[in-house]
C-alpha cells in the first residue's frame, strides 16, 4: 500500500517524507547545472546551456531570467514550471513597487518565491514546482551583492557560492575548495566558469553568464568574453599539468639516483 | 486649472505640463512633476482628480514595465495608448471610475514616427499632431492650428510651445507658473528647460 | 449639451441604391464645443462588402469596434465564411441589448451588399432596436438635419455615381447646419466588384 503515499501529495509517508517533494528534487538533479558566485561587489550566475538544435532559435531558450531591474534568477529542473514561477515573481516585483514604491529586496523576493513553492507542497490538487532556483541581486542603495537558493520544498538559504542541478555536488565541492572572500569581478566570473567547466565538457558555447555589478546593472556576457576566460583557464590547467609532470619526473629522477 | 500640451514635429514629440499641485483655491506646491516616463520612448502627462491621477499612472507604469520584462520588448506607442484607453474605458462603468486625462507622447522606433495621443477620462482616444488638456486647450489650440507644421524642427516646436504658454500668460486669469517639458525622439526621453 | 450621446459630436448616413449602397460620415471629434481632432473616421470595414458606422460617445465607439472585431473573427473562424450584412445587423443588435440597463451610448448604422449582391441598410438605437429601412438611415448629432436632406435628395434605383452625388450633398448640407459635426467627410460606395472611397472637403469650422 506504499503507493498511496504518492497519490495524495499532502500526506506524509510513515517515515516523515513527502514523496512528491523528493521526486521534484529528482527532477532538479536531472536539470542542467547552474552556479552562482558572490564577489566583493559583483555577483555572477552561470548556467550550462543545452546545445541548440540546428534549426532552433537560441534566443528562445534562456536559463537565466530578469525578475526586476536588480534581481536575476537561474533555475535547474523543469523549464515549463520555471516559466510560471518566474512570471509570478515578476508580477510580485512590480506589485511591490506599486504598493510601497520601493523595489523589492533580494531577501523579500526569495522569501516570496520560496513561499509559492511551499504552498504547492501543502495544497490539494497540485504538484510541487520541479525546480530549484538561484537568485542574485542588489538591494536598493546597497553595494553588497546577494545570492540565495530556493528548493521545491520551499526551503531557502543565502550563500557565498552555490550550485544546483546536474552534478551540483561536484561543482559545490569545487567551489568550497576555491572560493575566497572579496573576489574581484574577473576572479568571480572566472570561478563561475571554472566551476561549470568541471561538468560542462563542450566549453564556452554551452555556458551562459549573467553578470550583475550593482543596482540595475545586469548583462549577459558575450560569447567572445566567455571564450577569453575559458582560454585563460585551459592555459592555467595546462601549466599546472606541466608543472606536475616536471615534479613527478624530478621525484622519479631522485628516486632513481638513490637506488 | 491644470494644463498640459503635446506637440509632434520632425522626428520628435514634445510633452509639457504645468507644475502646480493645488487644492481648491490654494497652491500647495509649484514643482510637481505631473508626467511619467513609461518606457524608453514613451511619456505620459496626467491631470484630473488628484488621488486618481497618481494611482492610475503608477498602475499603468508598473504594468508597462512588467510587459517589458516579460517580453524583452516594450509596447509600441500605439499599442500602449490603446491598452491604457481600454483601462480607462473599463473603469468608466464601475462605481468609482478613474477621473484622469492623459496625453501620451512617444516615438515609434520601427516606423521612425513621432506619436501623440489625446486620452480623456471617458476613454476617448484621439491620434493628433498636437493636443492640449485643461483650460489651456481653449487658449492654445487656435495658436497651434495656425502655426503647427508636421515638419517643424525641435527648436521651432519649442518656440511654438513658448507661444502657447505666452498666450496663457497674457489671456488666462490664473498664472500657471513654470512648465515641465520633456522631449521624446529616437534617442529616448529627456527633460528640457524652456 | 452635457448629454453624453452628443458630447463628442459626429454624424453618419447610409443610402440604398440600385445594386449598391453608400455610407458616409464626418471627421470631427469634439469635447462639447471644442474640436479635439479632425481625423475621426466613424465608419469601419466589417467585410469586403459590409460597413458599420457608429456615432455617439467616442469611447464606446472604440470599445465596440474592438468587441465587434473579436466577435467577427470568431464567426469567421467557426463558420469559415464571411458574415452577411443581415446577420451582422443582428449581431450588433444583440451585442447592444446585452447592456440593456447600462447601455453603450452609440447609435450604429450598417450598410452592405449580401452574397446575392442585394443592397442592405439598417440602423439601431443604443439598446439595439433594429430599423431595416428601404431608402436611407441616419444617425448622430446632425441626424435631424440629415433626415431632411435625405428626404429631399434620395431617389430609388440610383447607380453608384448618382448615389455618391446625392449622399454627399445630403451629408454636406446637414453638416453646414450642425455645429458638432463637420471638418471633412468620407463617403464609401459599395458596389458588387469594388468599394469607392472618397474624402470630401467641407467647411473647416
Amino acid at each position: 500500500m506504499s503507493r498511496s503515499y504518492d497519490r495524495a501529495l499532502t500526506v506524509f509517508s510513515p517515515d516523515g517524507h513527502l514523496f512528491q517533494v523528493d521526486y521534484a528534487l529528482e527532477a532538479v538533479r536531472k536539470g542542467t547545472c547552474a552556479v552562482g558566485v558572490r564577489g566583493k561587489d559583483v555577483v555572477v550566475l552561470g548556467v550550462e546551456k543545452k546545445s541548440v538544435l540546428q534549426l532552433q532559435d537560441p534566443r528562445t531558450i534562456r536559463k537565466t531570467a530578469m525578475i526586476d531591474d536588480h534581481v536575476c534568477l537561474a533555475f535547474a529542473g523543469l523549464t515549463a514550471d520555471a516559466r510560471i514561477l518566474i512570471d509570478k515573481a515578476r508580477i510580485e516585483c512590480q506589485s511591490h513597487r506599486l504598493t510601497v514604491e520601493d523595489p523589492v529586496t533580494v531577501d523579500y523576493i526569495t522569501r516570496h518565491i520560496a513561499g509559492i513553492q511551499q504552498r504547492y507542497t501543502q495544497s490539494g490538487g497540485v504538484r510541487p514546482f520541479g525546480i530549484s532556483t538561484l537568485i542574485i541581486g542588489f538591494d536598493a542603495n546597497e553595494t553588497r551583492p546577494r545570492l540565495y537558493q530556493t528548493e521545491p520544498s520551499g526551503m531557502y538559504s543565502a550563500w557565498k557560492a552555490n550550485a544546483i542541478g546536474r552534478s551540483s555536488k561536484t561543482v559545490r565541492e569545487f567551489l568550497e575548495k576555491n572560493h575566497k572572500d572579496d573576489m574581484t569581478k574577473d576572479e568571480t566570473i572566472k570561478l563561475a566558469i571554472k566551476s561549470l567547466l568541471e561538468v560542462v565538457q563542450t566549453g564556452a558555447k554551452n555556458i551562459e553568464i549573467a553578470l550583475m555589478e550593482g543596482h540595475g546593472q545586469v548583462r549577459n556576457l558575450e560569447l567572445a568574453e566567455i571564450e577569453k576566460f575559458v582560454e585563460e583557464i585551459t592555459k592555467e590547467k595546462e601549466a599546472e599539468a606541466e608543472r606536475r609532470r616536471n615534479r613527478l619526473a624530478a621525484t622519479a629522477g631522485a628516486q632513481a639516483s638513490m637506488s | 486649472m491644470e494644463c498640459s500640451f503635446g506637440i509632434t514635429g520632425k522626428g520628435y514629440t514634445i510633452i509639457a505640463s504645468d507644475s502646480n499641485a493645488a487644492r481648491s483655491i490654494v497652491k500647495m506646491k509649484t514643482d510637481e512633476d505631473k508626467q511619467k516616463v513609461l518606457s524608453d520612448h514613451l511619456v505620459m502627462t496626467y491631470s484630473g482628480e488628484s488621488g486618481d491621477t497618481l494611482q492610475f499612472s503608477e498602475y499603468i507604469e508598473r504594468n508597462l514595465r512588467l510587459y517589458g520584462i516579460r517580453n524583452h520588448v516594450e509596447l509600441r506607442p500605439r499599442a500602449a495608448a490603446s491598452w491604457i484607453r481600454a483601462q480607462i474605458a473599463d473603469s468608466l462603468r464601475t462605481r468609482n471610475a478613474y477621473q484622469v486625462n492623459l496625453l501620451l507622447g512617444g516615438f515609434d522606433l520601427p516606423t521612425s514616427e513621432p506619436a501623440l495621443y489625446w486620452v480623456d477620462y471617458l476613454g476617448t482616444l484621439a491620434t493628433v499632431p498636437f493636443a492640449a488638456h485643461g483650460y489651456g486647450a481653449f487658449f492654445a489650440l487656435s495658436t497651434l492650428d495656425r502655426y503647427h507644421r508636421p515638419d517643424m524642427s525641435l527648436e521651432e516646436g519649442l518656440d511654438l510651445l513658448r507661444r502657447c504658454i505666452n498666450e496663457l500668460k497674457t489671456r488666462f486669469i490664473v498664472d500657471l507658473g513654470t512648465f515641465k517639458v520633456r522631449v521624446v525622439d529616437r534617442e529616448g526621453v529627456r527633460e528640457v528647460k524652456l | 449639451m452635457s448629454d453624453i450621446t452628443t458630447l463628442n459630436g459626429g454624424s453618419c448616413i447610409a443610402f440604398k441604391g440600385k445594386n449598391c449602397v453608400a455610407i458616409a460620415c464626418d471627421l470631427r471629434l469634439g469635447n462639447q464645443a471644442l474640436t479635439v481632432a479632425c481625423n475621426r473616421d466613424k465608419v469601419f470595414k466589417i467585410t469586403d462588402k459590409t460597413y458599420l458606422g457608429m456615432t455617439g460617445l467616442a469611447s464606446d465607439v472604440d470599445t465596440l469596434r474592438s468587441a465587434f472585431r473579436y466577435r467577427l473573427n470568431m464567426y469567421r473562424m467557426k463558420e469559415e465564411r464571411e458574415i452577411e450584412p443581415e446577420t451582422f445587423a443582428h449581431l450588433v443588435s444583440s451585442t447592444l441589448y446585452e447592456k440593456r440597463f447600462g447601455p453603450y451610448f452609440i447609435e450604429p448604422i450598417i450598410a452592405g451588399l449580401n452574397s446575392n449582391n442585394e443592397p442592405f441598410i439598417a440602423a439601431a438605437d443604443l439598446i439595439g432596436c433594429l430599423n431595416f429601412a428601404k431608402d436611407f438611415v441616419v444617425t448622430g448629432t446632425a441626424s435631424d438635419k440629415l433626415f431632411g436632406m435625405a428626404e429631399g435628395l434620395w431617389e430609388p434605383d440610383l447607380g453608384p455615381e448618382e448615389l455618391f452625388e446625392s449622399i454627399s450633398q445630403a451629408l454636406l448640407g446637414a453638416l453646414e447646419r450642425d455645429a458638432l459635426s463637420g471638418w471633412g467627410a468620407i463617403v464609401r460606395v459599395i458596389t458588387p466588384d469594388k468599394v469607392i472611397e472618397r474624402t470630401l472637403q467641407s467647411r473647416q469650422d
